[in-house]
């Protein structure tokens, strides 16, 4: 912290005053916490070749809240996401997800963790190119073991739910790039997730087609869906009500407001 | 105090423990078992998705699978059906017939020239003297020319005697077999083979014409009813004459013993006294050939004779066998091949499966379900084509069409362990695929 630069020191304090102000109503309105990571490090190689990813992040989302994660690119965004959806496991550290700690779990408790309480929005999008959208939403309730018929009514509805009840049998193909993205959000929000991750997902996408993406967030978190997003569009980050800012695998900045991001935004 | 209550604990788990298990043991196994299913239910419903979506590579990669397996079973077909016809073939002589050949082993084995101690006198000996013996028929078989009118044909005039018809099972469908009458004389009369009888005469009636054989004129007095080839000699298209005459005016006499036979066939009272008939034969033999160490005759029965076709055929139909279980493992290496390329091209399918909730098991079900399904797939239809090909085969040729079931159940069943074997390689490969890398793959 003592090393930081002068203009980050201004919106350090700032964002300071902002977290002990949110903490402080936490404790009053005992919101749910689904992301608590504690001294979390990863670090990549051993002795003279060690990279420390990660060091010491803390972090702490809480339901219903929406934030995008940024920095620089080697700040250690993108392997803190792979944590936070436990893709990945911390060198060190806990992960509480949901109140469960994740942080070593085996590798087929990850997968049903997440089946059952994350969704995923990916910038490529990642559908299956040989099956319908409806298919592609069914999808994560086959791994989920749900019954046949009730895949079918409730993809339908998370198709619903993004604006594409007209696109249900379309192949990916036959989609444009932010119908495909709509597909993808609704297969990530078809098992009811505790949490939604979304990497980088407006990264494909023209300006006008974002806006209808992020709408779509928008919309998902009002009805009370926890939404996490990396991002390195500060247009996008301001449509968020939080942002992290990621330095050299650090958390420099948990609970930026869109407002406090036009000066990081304009210093950059 | 502090036992005690660990104690009690203990005691209260083990109880709970016990209960719980009798009672969900059944239910627990159920559901596992519901969930096995249902997982393997799904698993082949994606893989028959991914398969469809790429039909011709599915089809080729079957292909090496359907023609591994046809030929498995179309050779072991084949080969059995040879083995069936032979052993037919053998039947057909009757399972009484027991075979008397010059010479033994050591000398068959060293060249073509057989001693000539086997001679006539000997048959009669036989015939006479053993028992458990009803019928003796010596042949002499010689390559001569017979014609008729200006038709001419080479065929094999067999030397015999009356006892022929008996031992051999054959009956005259015109005229009559020659007598021992006509044998005392050495009367030059002559039945043909019913084959033999049609090509030299057509639609005329042989019976009392007269054809020129070597030099002679024999009278055609009977034709013998087709029987359909057998083992040996094939009597429809051959001719038979009394030995006498044979040896006397067509051959001439060989052996300082007397007329010297190529074989003699004698046919036993019944199936039980055939090995009391080829002791009894061997001692008398001996004794006449005044015989004290090496036998110069061989005695072979129809088990014998089986029992070489059966080693000869069966080494056989194993070399074919596997020759084609080559080529079975070699569509299981092409099951491996393209499944690793199809892992490597769905990195990403793999990736994003995993990311949303697949487990490893659940990705080595799939993809190992893939190749199962292939090689399977394949093995049915390879045993549709290996069972049309038999059919094919034995509607062309005298071989009978033999579709051996366990030769199609082991063929199945082996594609099927093929692609298992094969499709584990590259399904655990996928199944281990980190899904961060496999997403960011490009």
């Amino acid at each position: 912290m003592k090393e930081e630069q002068p203009i980050d020191n201004i919106i350090n304090q700032q964002s300071i005053t902002n977290s002990t102000q949110h903490s402080a109503l936490s404790t009053f309105n005992f919101k749910k916490t689904i992301i608590r990571l504690e001294n979390i490090f990863k670090v990549y190689g051993i002795g003279e070749t060690e990279v420390r990813a990660l060091s010491d992040v803390n972090l702490t989302i809480e339901e219903g809240d929406y934030c995008s994660i940024m920095g620089p690119s080697g700040s250690g965004k993108s392997t803190a996401m792979n944590i936070i959806g436990c893709l990945d496991r911390p060198s060190s550290g806990h992960y509480y997800l949901d109140s469960l700690d994740v942080a070593q779990m085996e590798d087929s408790e990850l997968a049903h963790i997440r089946n059952k309480k994350l969704g995923f929005v990916f910038q490529q999008f990642h559908l299956l190119q040989q099956l319908s959208a409806l298919e592609n939403v069914m999808l994560p309730m086959v791994y989920a073991g749900i019954p046949n018929s009730e895949r079918k009514d409730r993809a339908t509805e998370a198709l619903i739910k993004v604006g594409l009840e007209k696109r249900l049998l379309n192949k990916p193909n036959q989609l444009s790039g932010g119908q495909q993205q709509r597909v993808a959000i609704a297969r990530a929000i078809v098992n009811r997730p505790v949490l939604l991750l979304a990497d980088e997902p407006t990264g494909a996408l023209d300006s006008r087609t974002t806006q209808e993406v992020l709408d779509i967030f928008t919309e998902l978190n009002n009805t009370g869906i926890t939404v996490v997003m990396v991002t390195h569009e500060p247009e996008v980050a301001r449509q968020t009500r939080r942002i992290v800012w990621f330095r050299d695998g650090q958390v420099v900045h948990s609970n930026l407001t869109p407002a406090d991001l036009s000066q990081v935004a304009a210093m950059q | 105090m502090l036992s005690r209550k660990l104690g009690l604990r203990s005691y209260y788990l083990l109880l709970t423990t016990y209960f719980s298990l009798l009672v969900l043991s059944i239910q627990n196994s159920a559901l596992l078992y519901y969930l096995i299913i249902m997982n393997i239910v799904e698993s082949m419903k994606m893989a028959g998705k991914t398969l469809l979506s790429n039909k011709l590579r599915s089809a080729l990669t079957m292909l090496g699978i359907v023609i591994g397996n046809a030929s498995v079973i179309a050779m072991i077909g084949i080969g059995e059906g040879g083995q069936k016809y032979v052993a037919k073939q053998l039947e057909s002589l009757g399972p009484n017939v027991l075979f008397v050949l010059p010479g033994n082993e050591e000398t068959q084995r060293i060249s073509f020239e057989v001693p000539r101690n086997l001679v006539l006198a000997d048959a009669d000996a036989i015939a006479s003297q053993v028992p458990t013996v009803v019928g003796v028929a010596p042949e002499l078989n010689r390559r001569q020319r017979v014609s008729f009118g200006n038709r001419n044909t080479d065929v094999n005039i067999i030397g015999t005697t009356p006892s022929f018809l008996q031992v051999r099972d054959f009956t005259t469908s015109k005229g009559r077999f020659f007598s021992d009458v006509d044998m005392k004389r050495n009367n030059q009369v002559i039945v043909l083979g019913g084959k033999f009888a049609t090509k030299l005469f057509g639609s005329t009636n042989p019976i009392g014409q007269s054809v020129r054989v070597k030099d002679s004129r024999f009278e055609v007095i009977g034709v013998l009813t087709e029987k359909g080839s057998s083992v040996g000699a094939d009597y429809d298209s051959a001719a038979i004459v009394p030995l006498t005459t044979s040896a006397n005016r067509l051959i001439g006499r060989n052996s300082p013993y007397g007329i010297a036979l190529d074989y003699i066939v004698a046919s036993a009272r019944d199936g039980q006294s055939v090995d009391a008939a080829v002791f009894q034969i061997t001692n008398l033999l001996r004794l006449r050939h005044k015989i004290t160490n090496e036998d110069d005759f061989t005695i072979r029965t129809q088990k014998d004779a089986l029992q070489t076709v059966g080693q000869i055929s069966g080494a056989l139909t194993v070399m074919l066998a596997a020759i084609a279980a080559i080529s079975l493992f070699v569509g299981g290496i092409g099951i491996m091949n393209i499944m690793l390329v199809s892992v490597t091209e769905r990195t990403h399918e793999i990736g994003l499966r995993k990311a949303i909730g697949a487990t490893e098991q659940d990705i080595l079900l799939q993809f190992m379900i893939e190749a199962v399904i292939v090689s399977a797939a394949g093995g049915l239809i390879g045993t549709a084509v290996g069972v049309s090909g038999i059919v094919l085969v034995g509607a062309l040729t005298p071989l009978e069409a033999a579709i051996s079931p366990i030769a199609i159940g082991s063929a199945v069943g082996i594609s099927g362990a093929i692609g298992l074997f094969f499709g584990v390689f590259p399904a655990r490969r996928a199944a281990k695929l980190d899904p961060i890398v496999a997403l960011r793959s490009a």
